[in-house]
């Protein structure tokens, strides 16, 4: 047992010491939330400058106007000029420009959009096309029961991006510290031969790789901790679930990638071939799992090996907690297959784990 | 009573026999060397004693105990220095000692240790910042933290310069005097001939000869050694006075003489008539790496 503690104890001042680890668990993380934020999010509340030039000059072009400003992620402004307004969406200043044809005119509305920033402007024009929708259903004369739908819609939509993208930032750093961090860290210490110097004590080999687990399961939750803190302060982050809960998904999380970091450095031949390895694997994960933005964004053909991707279900179910405050208990197939995911690495690991 | 006994201890790696059948014992309190070029099998054997690798045929019984059977246990008993084995680079000498002491039942106090290996200054700092010699000396530190009867040190001195082996010389005499048993592998055999009270000289997976260095002087290599380097002449050199055997190697001749001073003087007087002529002429008592030229024919560092 004082085996155990004594690696937990070295390894959290290792880690300190380890300038590479903690921008690896924490600047970049904090980088790619900040970067990603602020290109998909924007902090204020309406993310997307919206102009809408009204040649109706009636009724239409009213209702339009009045419609948007209350869709809480449009910032509506108004012009006359529709060249001017064009201008400004070239320059990258507006995400759509909204012409609303003369009355007489049988015209479509017509959204103008930058075609270099495509994932605002899909974001928007899917906006725009719900409010379309929705307006034809109330001119229609439409039930009331459907109006209620829609109102809902909205709320969700009141989820910020910045709470949407924390826990994925969370999410991945878990994993990063498991396939980049531990495949590392493993393969150094067995090409050194420093397992094959702890293996020449009495003492029993699990003490020690208990005590990496014991480490890295503390690291994750200060990196959190950090994360979060800067989340909040520096971006206004809201949580809304138990920070307990999320806490205990990150040490689950932490089992389940640092069995994975064991396993894949029994495979490797180096360190280096290690850490590629662990590289090649979290990469595409990363961006495929619904980490930095939803998942539905990613192709149809994709989604089943999304669905199988470990990482996935840790996002799914911490954004659930961290931005609904969901319980655990509706994700209790994620969390399961996770945890099978975890037991299978660390089978894998103690029936290949070499000492040199 | 011996506190080491291997019997007829075999190992192989594929085709290549590392270990072939080797036999010995060693007593408490002794200071007992195995001498041998690389790739000889000095590491296999230590490593199988120490109950890092299994045999594949023998017995190993250290302290009374079956190494193969309870291999912890044995480990709990013996301190050991492995070829090589690196440590944290970012801890530091004292924590990486307490990190080692953490890992054996009993412990010596890790600042004794620090003192006895004379790392005092270095402390604290850092692994990665500790020259070869300090690094070889954390090396011998971690093998006496748990204060045990045996030490087994793999290759203590080498890539060291002779300052740093002669320091790491007296830490291993002291430990001698505490009344320890020391087994070591060495390829340098001025080490084996200091330091061992016995010695055993191991080449291609067998024990070619093993007793103290005096007594391995005298049965292989009795005498005194005079090595010539010939530039030309053919000269029957084992008709010379004193000489009793007459070895080649690395384009040196090697005499094996009972009577230097005779050899020599027959040696001047043939370059003096022209019969021979020598860029060289070296005299030495016979030293073990005579005994391994003796015994194997080749020199222990080529």
């Amino acid at each position: 047992m004082r085996g155990f503690w004594v690696t937990v104890q070295m390894g959290l001042r290792m880690y300190l010491r380890d300038r590479g680890a903690v921008f690896w668990g924490i600047v970049f993380p904090l980088i790619l939330m900040t970067l990603i934020g602020l290109a998909f999010g924007r902090t204020g509340s309406p993310t997307f400058a919206v102009t809408v030039v009204d040649q109706s000059g009636g009724l239409l072009g009213r209702g339009v106007l009045q419609g948007l400003r209350q869709v809480p992620l449009l910032r509506v402004e108004e012009a006359a000029d529709i060249d001017a307004a064009l201008a400004r969406l070239r320059a990258g200043r507006l995400t759509l420009v909204i012409v609303v044809p003369a009355a007489s005119s049988t015209d479509p509305i017509r959204a103008y959009f930058d075609q270099a920033r495509v994932t605002d402007s899909q974001m928007a024009l899917m906006i725009l096309e719900r409010f379309v929708a929705e307006a034809n259903l109330r001119l229609a004369g439409a039930p009331q029961a459907l109006r209620l739908q829609a109102t809902g819609v909205a709320g969700r939509i009141e989820v910020r991006f910045f709470d949407f993208l924390l826990p994925g930032i969370l999410a991945m750093t878990v994993m990063q510290t498991g396939l980049s961090g531990v495949t590392w860290v493993v393969a150094t210490y067995r090409q050194r031969l420093i397992l094959k110097r702890i293996l020449a004590t009495p003492a029993h080999p699990a003490a020690f790789l208990g005590g990496l687990v014991g480490r890295y399961t503390l690291t994750s939750l200060f990196q959190m901790a950090v994360i979060m803190l800067v989340a909040v302060l520096a971006f206004h982050a809201r949580i809304a679930g138990s920070l307990l809960t999320l806490g205990a998904l990150i040490v689950l999380g932490t089992l389940v990638f640092v069995g994975m970091g064991f396993a894949i450095s029994t495979v490797a031949k180096s360190p280096e071939a290690a850490n590629l390895l662990g590289s090649a694997i979290s990469f595409p994960m990363m961006f495929l799992a619904g980490t930095f933005w939803p998942k539905d964004f990613m192709p149809k053909a994709m989604q089943p090996v999304i669905g199988l991707l470990p990482l996935t279900p840790l996002v799914d179910v911490m954004r659930g907690v961290a931005t609904r405050g969901d319980p655990l208990t509706s994700y209790l197939p994620g969390l399961a297959y996770l945890a099978a995911w975890g037991a299978v690495s660390l089978l894998v690991a103690a029936r290949r784990f070499k000492w040199e | 009573m011996a506190i080491v006994e291997v019997k007829d201890l075999f190992k192989r790696y594929g085709d290549v026999v590392a270990v072939d059948h080797i036999e010995f014992m060693v007593a408490p309190g002794e200071v007992f060397g195995i001498l041998g070029p690389n790739g000889a099998g000095k590491t296999t054997t230590l490593e199988i004693i120490e109950g890092l690798r299994h045999p594949d045929g023998g017995r190993v019984v250290v302290d009374g105990i079956d190494v193969q059977r309870s291999p912890r246990e044995v480990r709990s008993r013996i301190g050991m220095q492995l070829q090589q084995a690196g440590f944290f680079d970012r801890l530091t000498v004292d924590e990486t000692l307490q990190f080692f002491s953490a890992f054996h039942r009993r412990a010596l106090p890790v600042a004794d240790v620090i003192h006895r290996l004379q790392l005092d200054e270095k402390r604290r700092a850092r692994v990665d910042t500790l020259s070869g010699g300090q690094q070889q000396r954390l090396s011998v530190a971690v093998a006496l933290i748990n204060d045990p009867r045996i030490i087994f040190l793999d290759e203590p001195t080498t890539g060291l310069d002779p300052q740093a082996r002669r320091a790491l010389w007296e830490v291993i005499t002291s430990f001698r005097r505490e009344g320890r048993t020391v087994i070591l592998t060495t390829h340098y055999m001025e080490e084996a001939q200091h330091l061992c009270d016995r010695v055993a000289i191991m080449d291609h997976g067998r024990i070619v000869a093993h007793d103290s260095p005096r007594g391995l002087i005298r049965a292989h290599a009795p005498g005194t050694t005079v090595s010539v380097s010939p530039g030309g002449g053919q000269v029957q050199f084992d008709g010379l006075p004193g000489v009793r055997t007459v070895q080649q190697a690395n384009g040196e001749i090697i005499l094996i003489t009972s009577d230097p001073l005779r050899t020599v003087q027959a040696l001047l007087e043939l370059n003096r008539s022209g019969q021979v002529n020598f860029h060289q002429l070296r005299v030495e008592e016979a030293t073990l790496e005579d005994v391994f030229l003796h015994l194997t024919g080749r020199r222990l560092r080529e």
